[in-house]
């Protein structure tokens, strides 16, 4: 039982869910302006690398997560002035500047640090102990101590979720999203708007890229993020666009692949369990969800369209 | 009533897009507390007009006067603040948000929290003061076209607006639905509101606006008082006038070729665009297909080709049933098409003036073998057509897309008439081209019903209609009111039934479909 | 998602001034960085060029970019974004691996055409599963090329670490059993030439999929209602081309091409599959069949750049001690000042200047 939902499991199910549900959190605020943003995935490098980098050159953690941050929301802008500004083809751009990101970092990484690797010394954000739950059986296990970060991702998907659905602005962005138009003539700004999505799904992804180096690895190593900005789009497909439901789908993603650590070597009927092919599941759900197969994943309208208001 | 300020006065209103003249130094004169309808046919430059007095393009040349002062009207914003409300053809709303969100979207007041039973009140409250019913809280995604609608109207009433334009408002509405939308038309004026009505349907005019103004291709055609008028004049209006003599018609008509009964199909918005259409067309012989544009036309088109999949009804060609089959086996059973939009659907611009004759064709001898092209036959083959069609410059090699539209069309007529056939079903084969290309389209049609071909000519040039045809068949609102020889299409009465009034039909012609 | 509309001027001014930004923009950041520039890019041509064993390791790199890169560009020509050539090289590796190894003893006459259609057809099933989504389903392919990408690397590793594919005695990287003799590409340079150049036939292969992609679409009818539905959809559809069946065509025509590459990575270079096997060769193809415009030409050139970036970034970095991710760098300029292309040319098109396109 243990291998299926020990406290190891779901430790592990939140620890590999997390950066998976920022970059994912970023892709539901940026394509629900209407703009799509594959370059979560390069955010994601950068702010893992400049975190690092900040830590070690200033020895203090809040200016390592500021410089992480401002890296992925720079990266972003980039992305937003080829996207937004200059109706560039958004998956062009995406691409160029993960490829920019994955080359950036490990040339300053090798630069900088070949030698020696990047340094143990460097602060790293600490985990909240929850002391009350020590003895709980799973729960202490499970959450007793877990990064602070991973407490910061829950209040992001409540404090999004409200944002998106209870407020004012969380209104007419999704209205930007889904008929640009319409919110252009009623004086709602759809560029500034799709502005100020990219750049906070810069924010959020970087921040995923934060909890991998400076929460879990305590370093930074080439290319990291191993694809967890695409597994975010993913989760954010298979979530429906909601920060809750992105949140959910990279839990069961994360499920997914601490069981494929935890079930390794166990056989099923005489024959080794097949656990790679459990890490498979993000893809095929996704796919299938938006094929109409699973569910019914409906994109934003507009989401990917370059807008051009009227021509005078 | 005429000396007092107009609301809006519009003068000398000029726009160009491009090549396009699409206004040419328009007046509109609109007063207070007036229903004001603007017709013309698709194309006239009425939604264009409006779209500069809502703020969403810049006239070229030309002066507004709002409630008698000078606007300058740079954006959606400064007609809204000067009391004009858009109510769009296309709803300007956001399927996933509900009525009350689209209502105040924009401007929902209020703190930064989205205060929804706040706003949910408000809209009631708007919802009694103008007899507009629609349960604020529900999805614009579930509620039918006229509930949309009516939230557009709310949107506008919501921000105060005086000036209430309608485009095109009942194109998606069911009779009961134009009903309760007219209801409320009269409510708004009812209330002081000055409403302008785009539209080209002549029964909408009659029944609740006070004024007329025809446009016709970018220019003032009539300016109307809808009592002292009738449906007959403003849609003579709106197409043009002028008087000719039919010309003798020769030859007799054959076997019947296209035999189309009890046609329905939908429309791209969901509704019905064709509502039984029963119809025949007879090997040597042009049917003229006459009606304002939109009434169902291209849609009876694209079913013929197969490009739109039927409801219901049956479409022979040669006897055989193709109306479900794709444009590949129509094609095959001898159907020419000539679409309407040459630049989208007739031709391929970046391809050469040789690879656009053997669209469709590719794969068949002699331009091409066992799937392999050969290109000294498409060459060769393009160069000869080229120059029978007189294509100018007869160069097989040079890019459709740097013709002029003459031009373009001359080669979309030689890919279509070059093989002989069975059936052609031409969609306004001159729009848009000059005297010469005109009359050149016009000779190749005759020459092919002269040849035996069966022809169905759709257009909404009166005159072309009455030039070429033999039958002249009149469409309104995806029906076939009637089917009139030739020499029985007068002016009058091709008008009436173009403005939807059957009984113009005398005793003698019937509906009969050959 | 939009659909991508490249258009191209002829001729090669603007790829060539996008690779010179590029190099510009990138020695720039190796001087800011504290290096000489003219050392770097000098070392960059000495590992590329500098010998001949260097150019047959150049050449091998770039078989694989040529046939990636053909695989995304001929479906662009019918208007689709192939994202997933990476995905596809995959699939068709496994095949040709698992064919290789299966019958190891056959003779070459008859094993190494089976190893070739393996991988050219597991690549086509894999893109034409795209495809039939995009055509059935609405999907857009490039959220299942993107998907189909991971999926394919962890199918690799079930196979490679406790699947069926798993080598009996393989240590260190999981890997499948080597393919048999028949199944191997032969070098094609001899020794007296360039001492133990590893240059394999796949490079004639590679060169005859070019040829390929250029009489399919210049000179076949299928070629040409692939090029009429990426250009003129609704024209085509009306003339009775179905665009829809089109789309499963040509994805599955992309995935060949990849699953060629595949194939010859198998066949050629590593006579078995491993984990981590050809990593990055399809998202570079993007960039190769962009700045190759999707003309044979073009993308055979650009191939050849990027390889004698790859493989002069090695030495670089031994050389000169910078980064061979300096490569990385510039590639990703080259693309960034491509999309910049797209947007000079919607700026013309606004001022009204004619906009002519290659067909």
């Amino acid at each position: 039982m243990d291998v299926l939902i020990g406290a190891g499991v779901l430790a592990a199910t939140i620890r590999l869910a997390t950066p998976v549900a920022l970059a994912a959190l970023g892709g539901v605020v940026t394509e629900r302006s209407g703009v799509v943003n594959i370059a979560l995935e390069g955010c994601m490098l950068v702010g893992a690398f400049f975190g690092v980098f900040a830590a070690d050159r200033t020895g203090s953690l809040p200016a390592a997560i500021a410089a992480a941050v401002v890296a992925g929301i720079l990266l972003a802008a980039v992305h937003a002035l080829a996207a937004i500004t200059f109706r560039a083809d958004q998956i062009v751009s995406g691409m160029a500047l993960n490829i920019l990101a994955l080359g950036l970092t490990s040339y300053l990484d090798y630069q900088l640090y070949s030698t020696t690797g990047t340094p143990s010394t460097i602060p790293l954000v600490p985990n909240v102990h929850l002391g009350f739950l020590e003895n709980a059986p799973v729960l202490g296990g499970a959450i007793g101590d877990q990064s602070a970060i991973v407490w910061a991702t829950l209040a992001i998907v409540v404090l999004l979720q409200l944002f998106l659905f209870r407020t004012v602005p969380g209104l007419r962005l999704r209205s930007v999203g889904e008929h640009p138009r319409a919110a252009d003539t009623l004086g709602i700004d759809v560029r500034r708007t799709r502005y100020w999505a990219v750049l906070a799904s810069g924010a959020l992804a970087a921040l995923g890229g934060v909890y991998l180096s400076l929460s879990v690895a305590g370093s930074f190593s080439d290319n990291m993020t191993n694809g967890r900005g695409f597994i975010g789009l993913a989760a954010m497909i298979f979530g429906r666009w909601t920060p809750v439901g992105a949140l959910g789908a990279a839990l069961v993603f994360g499920y997914g692949d601490a069981l494929s650590v935890s079930l390794q070597g166990v056989k099923v009927a005489g024959v080794e369990f097949p656990v790679q092919l459990l890490s498979t599941i993000p893809y095929l759900l996704t796919v299938l969800a938006v094929a109409g197969f699973v569910g019914r994943s409906r994109m934003p309208a507009a989401d990917g369209q370059p807008y051009e208001s009227e021509g005078h | 009533m005429a000396l007092e300020t107009p609301i809006v006065e519009m003068r000398g209103i000029s726009k160009r897009f491009g090549e396009l003249q699409a206004l040419a130094d328009v007046d509109l004169t609109v007063h207070r507390g007036d229903i004001h309808a603007l017709v013309g046919e698709n194309g006239a430059g009425k939604t264009t007009l409006m779209n500069i007095l809502y703020g969403l393009y810049r006239a070229d040349a030309g002066t507004t006067r709002i409630r008698g002062n000078e606007a300058r009207i740079a954006g959606p914003r400064d007609a809204i603040h000067l009391g004009i409300g858009m109510i769009h053809q296309h709803f300007m709303l956001v399927p996933p948000l509900t009525v009350a969100e689209n209502v105040v979207l924009g401007d929902e007041r209020g703190g930064p929290l989205l205060d929804r039973r706040g706003i949910e009140a408000r809209v009631s409250e708007l919802e009694a003061r103008f007899g507009i019913r629609a349960d604020p809280s529900a999805k614009i995604e579930d509620v039918p076209f006229g509930v949309q609608q009516r939230v557009e109207i709310l949107k506008v009433l919501y921000r105060g607006s005086e000036i209430l334009i309608f485009d095109e408002p009942t194109a998606v509405l069911t009779p009961q639905e134009v009903d309760d939308l007219f209801q409320i038309v009269r409510t708004l004026r009812g209330e002081g509101k000055t409403v302008i009505l785009i539209t080209h349907k002549l029964r909408e005019v009659m029944a609740v606006s006070d004024h007329v103004t025809v446009l016709r291709e970018g220019r003032n055609a009539a300016q109307l008082v809808t009592t002292r008028t009738t449906p007959a004049q403003i849609a003579v209006a709106m197409v043009g006038r002028e008087l000719r003599e039919i010309a003798a018609r020769s030859g007799t008509p054959g076997d019947v070729v296209l035999e189309v009964s009890g046609l329905t199909a939908p429309s791209d918005r969901g509704g019905p665009a064709l509502k039984g259409i029963d119809l025949g067309v007879r090997a040597g012989e042009i049917v003229g297909l006459a009606g304002v544009g939109g009434n169902g036309q291209s849609e009876l088109a694209q079913c013929i080709l197969g490009l739109r999949d039927a409801s219901a009804g049956v479409i022979r060609v040669g006897g055989v049933d193709v109306a479900h089959d794709d444009p590949h086996r129509t094609r095959r059973r001898g159907v020419a098409y000539v679409p309407e939009d040459r630049r989208v659907e007739g031709l391929v611009l970046p391809f050469s003036v040789a690879e656009n004759f053997i669209l469709g064709k590719q794969d068949r001898a002699p331009y091409a073998r066992r799937g392999i092209l050969r290109a000294d036959a498409i060459r060769r083959e393009g160069a000869r057509l080229a120059t029978e069609f007189d294509v100018r410059p007869a160069d097989p090699d040079i890019e459709v897309g740097s013709l002029s539209g003459g031009n373009q069309q001359k080669v979309v007529l030689g890919r279509e008439l070059s093989e002989s056939p069975k059936l052609i079903v031409a969609n306004q084969p001159t729009r848009g081209l000059d005297i010469a290309a005109t009359e050149y389209v016009h000779e190749r049609l005759l020459d092919q019903r002269s040849r035996g071909c069966a022809i169905l000519l759709i257009s909404s040039e009166l005159d072309e209609i009455r030039d070429l045809s033999d039958r002249i068949a009149v469409m309104f609102e995806g029906r076939i009111l009637a089917v009139l020889p030739a020499s029985e299409a007068t002016e009058d009465r091709l008008g009436l039934l173009m403005a939807g009034h059957v009984e113009a039909v005398g005793e003698r012609s019937g509906t009969s479909p050959a | 998602m939009r659909q991508p509309s490249f258009e191209w001027t002829r001729g090669p001014a603007i790829p060539v001034v996008s690779v010179l930004f590029a190099l510009v923009l990138g020695g720039l950041f190796v001087w800011i960085s504290g290096h000489d520039p003219i050392t770097a890019y000098a070392a960059l041509l000495r590992g590329a060029f500098g010998s001949p064993y260097d150019i047959s390791e150049t050449l091998l790199i770039a078989v694989p970019l040529l046939l990636t890169g053909l695989s995304v560009a001929v479906a662009f020509r019918a208007g689709l974004f192939n994202i997933g050539a990476q995905g596809q090289l995959l699939v068709g590796a496994v095949a040709a691996g698992w064919v290789g190894a299966q019958w190891p003893d056959l003779p070459a006459i008859v094993l190494l055409p089976l190893t070739l259609l393996a991988g050219i057809l597991g690549g086509a099933v894999y893109g034409g599963i795209a495809g039939w989504l995009k055509a059935a389903r609405g999907v857009n392919e490039v959220i299942t090329t993107i998907m189909q990408n991971y999926t394919i690397v962890f199918v690799m590793h079930w196979l490679l670490q406790n699947g069926p594919m798993q080598a009996p005695n393989a240590f260190g990287t999981p890997a499948s059993a080597p393919i048999g003799a028949g199944a191997v590409l032969p070098v094609i340079v001899p020794d007296f030439l360039v001492p133990s150049s590893r240059l394999h036939a796949g490079v004639l292969l590679a060169l005859l999929a070019t040829v390929a992609f250029w009489f399919l679409l210049w000179r076949t009818s299928l070629g040409y209602e692939l090029r009429a539905v990426g250009l003129g959809m609704r024209a085509a559809a009306q003339a009775g081309i179905d665009p829809r069946k089109r789309m499963v065509i040509v994805m599955a025509i992309a995935g060949g091409f990849a699953g060629l590459a595949g194939m010859i990575q198998v066949s050629g270079l590593f006579h078995r599959v491993y984990d981590g096997f050809s990593a990055g060769f399809g998202f570079d193809a993007i960039a190769v069949a962009l700045l190759g415009k999707n003309a044979p030409l073009g993308v055979v050139l650009s191939a050849l750049l990027f390889a004698a970036f790859s493989r002069g970034g090695t030495l670089m970095q031994s050389d000169a001690g910078i980064s061979s991710h300096l490569v990385e760098i510039v590639e990703a300029l080259v693309l960034f000042v491509i999309a910049a292309e797209t947007v000079v040319r919607a700026v013309a098109r606004r001022w009204g200047t004619p906009v002519k396109a290659v067909s």
